[in-house]
């Protein structure tokens, strides 16, 4: 009974967060209410004896990756955002378009059969040995080109954020006067 | 023909498509995020929040099929989604310093 109230009040709570990420006005409120969805959707991870990947979102996800995010608001300043603009009937057609999108997986999902489950040790199923034991044998390959994405993500990140070609170029372009401009408008 | 679905845990009981719903709703809520936004940060948060959805079901077939290949790939999903988020970061912080962008749509110089 325990695992059913967990699950429900862990849902819930996902769902909430996951509606304050979309709903909310200022970018701060959405990123913390990810942080929310990605809490309750780890101790879902526990509850399906995930253990390994449910400490790697907690950490990895909820600490990290927010934090990069939290440091750009913190960069680029909270830009409040404006209503409509040149695209007005897009609002309602984005959210006809996600109910109808959600509406079907969710019927779909109502009618799912499952396959039988294999009969493994569920004592050590998702614990570190296991993740280990998977990943060093049958998934090396993925594995170590996943290292290698993480590599190239690294350098074009530094490349991008130290000033590349993007901002270089268009910045010997603005003339000096609207360097001058911009560079006294006050931040607001 | 007996229910697969059924997921037992600690006594308790719980059926794998109460986990699938679940992650369906996320994904449709970061799915009318990314469409109904403006703000691109916002949009890359919804894409996490998608990522994350789709990190839900992977889990829980893994743990219905007792496989844990899905969590495998749930950990391959994690590592792309971090440098996803680096890089889309990346780009944000770089086009902010050459002027402000407040609406994602006015990022259209590439329209012909």
């Amino acid at each position: 009974m325990l695992a059913v109230a967990i699950f429900w009040v862990m849902a819930v709570l996902a769902v909430l967060g996951g509606l304050g990420v979309i709903v909310s006005r200022q970018p701060i409120r959405s990123i913390l209410s990810l942080v929310v969805v990605m809490l309750a959707l780890s101790v879902l991870f526990l509850l399906l004896s995930a253990q390994f990947v449910f400490a790697v979102q907690v950490i990895v996800y909820a600490g990290a990756v927010m934090v990069l995010f939290l440091f750009v608001v913190a960069l680029l300043g909270p830009g409040r955002e404006r209503r409509g603009g040149h695209l007005r009937f897009q609002w309602w057609l984005g959210w006809l378009v996600g109910l109808v999108f959600g509406g079907f997986i969710y019927s779909m999902v109502q009618g799912a059969h499952f396959r039988p489950p294999q009969h493994v040790d569920l004592s050590s199923f998702g614990t570190v040995q296991e993740i280990g034991m998977g990943i060093f044998t049958r998934f090396l390959y993925p594995f170590e080109l996943t290292s290698v994405l993480l590599l190239v993500a690294a350098v074009g990140a530094i490349y991008l954020s130290r000033g590349g070609w993007l901002s270089g170029g268009r910045r010997a372009a603005l003339s000096d006067e609207e360097r001058a401009g911009r560079e006294e408008e006050p931040h607001a | 023909m007996p229910d697969y679905g059924q997921i037992t845990i600690g006594g308790g009981t719980l059926s794998a498509t109460w986990f699938l719903g679940l992650a369906a709703i996320l994904f449709t809520l970061g799915a009318i995020g990314v469409l109904v936004r403006r703000n691109p940060l916002i949009i890359l948060i919804c894409i996490e929040l998608m990522l994350n959805a789709v990190n839900l079901t992977l889990i829980t077939f893994a743990r219905q099929l007792q496989d844990l290949d899905g969590q495998l790939f749930a950990l391959m999903t994690m590592t792309v989604a971090a440098a996803e988020a680096v890089v889309g970061l990346a780009i944000l912080v770089d086009i902010s310093r050459v002027r402000e962008v407040e609406d994602i749509d006015e990022l259209n110089e590439l329209k012909g």
